[in-house]
């Protein structure tokens, strides 16, 4: 199994994608509830497994393009199909994911293992009848979007108006209608004329869930800014602008990489988004640019040790965050396999471990304690026994229910509120 | 005095960092090397705006100081006394200054192990940091030699071991302007560079410094893309503050 690298519900959260390393798509879909077994309520089991992205190479730039998936992304229901889009560093693709139960047999010109037959030896007709067959989950690519970023692709959107997707990449956003491979239209361009000039890029872009001529892009100087589509072809200029200024005490060498924003989601409601970046969450309420509305520290424990997760490169892992379907919870990933989930009601907070020893199924997770000075107590782990190669930087949170699929490098773990 | 180790280890990360991002599959990340960079720029402000440290036990920091006097005499002296430059870095703590090496993670160091211009150092001008290493290649270069040999006129000469630095890790060595703050990293710096500076096959970034280089042909021709990022290292080195050498070396980063 290949090192998980996105995981994304669909819009009824039936369906769960993820996308590997490998260039590799799997999807879990929910078991139907079951009366007579209702132990076994929605379980999620692999629907259908395909190969999404392969990887290529540039031979003007002698530069190998991986496979890599960065995005997937659902697009609504419309038919008994599902669609989704996904992306690697270059190319976003879209895929049609359509059941087959059934199967015509009684060819005329063809045998039942499909060899044709010799035209001479047909003496009578017949009409193909439809049989019943097991079900077969096929994966076909419908589009291909291609040769339209310079630099890697970190985002893809679908817009509320289900006909028009964004990609962004580090210095570009572009806009794409679903039906249309051939042109895109640039929507944001942030390099600058000498690059020797270039200070920040965008780490990452999302639409608006309700308006479908705005989206916000952050960027890795810790910034966001909204944009408004009617305001004119090129977003160059923002709309908003949400920026906290910087608190000059706790200035260091690192400051301008961990206040890089790693992900950014709006709300369900369409009223708040919530930023990453390297130690916190924070939620912004999009009339207010000044400064977010609540910050939640996620391990500010590690802001001592910034200097070795430099070192080891950790301090550059991109951290994603989730919205619960009702808004009132946030959900993001730590190391040592931990995930962090806050109750923006209550100011309640829990650290929870994906592993695999405490991870029985049906069994309830035991919260995790990290423990940042002073004695340990019983059951804390010390900041120095964390393991930094053990990331969490993968969640997502069913659209409607508590359900929760983690990311655990190559793992997938999927945890639900306890039944009772 | 400890920003100043900090940001003198932050930098040799950073430029660890940058040259192994180079053969990384997937090519260049710009986000993160933008990151390193900036990093790379804070450490070295900090650095610079420390004052003067005096002398470490073993390895002095950088310090300004006047060319010895004995340079006149040197290039004879260099000839004997340089032992044959060991050919890995590790030498490069290797026999320097007598009875006080320099074991710390520094790589600052004199990097051809002349012992010769460390005992000229005794005065606490040490660590000229800035002797040219040709790992594995002293044949095709000149012979390593101190940065007063440049300081004395060699400067084109800086020019030209740029061009071989796709094949070699050879050390540009920027010598320390005499009245300016003495350089911090390793000579590996213009190394890494113009390694680095190969990554971006075809894609040459706006001539920095105005002194643009036709591209060399054959093999040669990305090599030009690094020779243009490390010759303004070798050549700037003359003339300015070393360290403004991590410029057109920033410039190589964002030319991708």
């Amino acid at each position: 199994a290949d090192i998980i690298s996105t995981v994304e519900f669909n819009y009824s959260g039936d369906l769960l994608a993820t996308g590997d390393k490998g260039g590799r798509v799997v999807i879990f879909q929910r078991e139907q509830e079951n009366k007579s077994r209702p132990h076994s309520r929605g379980e999620y089991n692999v629907y259908s497994t395909f190969q999404s992205h392969e990887a290529e190479f540039d031979y003007l730039k002698s530069l190998e393009i991986e496979e890599k998936i960065n995005k997937i992304r659902w697009l609504p229901q419309q038919n008994a199909a599902h669609f989704l889009l996904s992306t690697n560093d270059k190319t976003i693709k879209l895929w049609k994911i359509s059941e087959r139960d059934k199967r015509a047999e009684g060819y005329n010109l063809k045998d039942e293992d499909g060899r044709l037959r010799d035209p001479f030896t047909i003496t009578a007709l017949r009409v193909p009848i439809l049989k019943p067959m097991d079900l077969m989950v096929e994966a076909s690519p419908r589009r291909i979007f291609a040769n339209a970023h310079t630099y890697h692709i970190n985002s893809i959107s679908v817009n509320s108006d289900h006909e028009t997707y964004l990609s962004a990449d580090d210095l570009r956003i572009n806009l794409w209608h679903l039906e249309i491979t051939d042109r895109s239209f640039n929507i944001v361009d942030i390099k600058p004329a000498n690059m020797e000039e270039l200070t920040e890029v965008i780490t990452a872009a999302e639409f608006h869930p309700h308006h479908c001529n705005v989206f916000v892009y952050s960027s890795s100087k810790g910034t966001i800014r909204l944009c408004d589509m009617r305001s004119s072809a090129l977003c160059d200029r923002h709309s908003k602008f949400f920026e906290e200024p910087e608190d000059p005490s706790s200035r260091s060498f690192f400051s301008e990489i961990i206040s890089s924003i790693s992900d950014v989601k709006f709300s369900h409601s369409g009223r708040y988004m919530m930023t990453r970046d390297y130690l916190s969450v924070k939620v912004w309420d999009l009339n207010m640019e000044n400064r977010p509305v609540e910050t939640y520290q996620v391990h500010e424990y590690l802001r001592s040790k910034l200097c070795s997760l430099y070192e080891n490169d950790c301090i550059f892992d991109k951290f994603e965050c989730c919205w619960n379907g009702s808004d009132s919870a946030i959900m993001t990933g730590s190391y040592n396999n931990f995930f962090r989930m806050f109750d923006r009601n209550t100011r309640r907070d829990i650290t929870l471990e994906a592993s695999r020893e405490s991870s029985k199924p049906r069994a309830i997770l035991k919260p995790r304690k990290v423990c940042t000075g002073g004695k340990r107590k019983k059951d804390e782990i010390s900041v120095d026994s964390l393991d930094f190669n053990k990331k969490i930087l993968h969640t997502a949170w069913h659209p409607m229910e508590n359900i929760i699929a983690v990311a655990a490098t190559n793992n997938l773990y999927i945890f639900q509120d306890k039944i009772n | 005095m400890e920003f100043k180790l900090e940001a003198h280890r932050i930098v040799s990360i950073s430029l660890g960092k940058i040259y192994s991002a180079r053969g990384q599959r997937g090519g260049l990340k710009l986000h993160k090397n933008l990151l390193v960079s900036l990093v790379l720029r804070s450490a070295r402000q900090v650095y610079l705006s420390e004052p003067g440290c005096p002398p470490e036990p073993a390895c002095g920091p950088p310090e300004e100081e006047p060319p010895p006097p004995g340079t006149a005499a040197w290039p004879a002296g260099e000839e004997t006394t340089i032992p044959p430059p060991p050919q890995d870095e590790a030498a490069r703590g290797g026999p320097r200054v007598p009875g006080a090496e320099c074991q710390g993670p520094r790589p600052r160091r004199c990097c051809c192990g002349c012992s010769c211009c460390c005992a000229a150092a005794a005065g606490g001008e040490e660590n000229r940091p800035d002797c040219a290493t040709a790992t594995g290649v002293a044949a095709t270069l000149p012979p390593p030699h101190c940065p007063r040999k440049r300081s004395a006129g060699e400067r084109v000469q800086a020019g030209s071991p740029v061009k071989k630095p796709r094949r070699e890790v050879e050390e540009e060595p920027p010598p320390p302007p005499p009245d300016e703050q003495e350089d911090m990293e390793t000579g590996n710096v213009a190394s890494l560079i113009s390694i680095f500076g190969s990554s971006f096959s075809g894609l040459l970034s706006k001539e920095p410094k105005g002194r643009r280089r036709p591209p060399l042909d054959g093999g040669e021709s990305v090599a030009a893309t690094s020779a243009e990022a490390a010759a303004e290292p070798g050549q700037i080195c003359c003339d300015e503050p070393v360290l403004r050498t991590l410029n057109p070396w920033s410039t190589a980063i964002v030319a991708f």
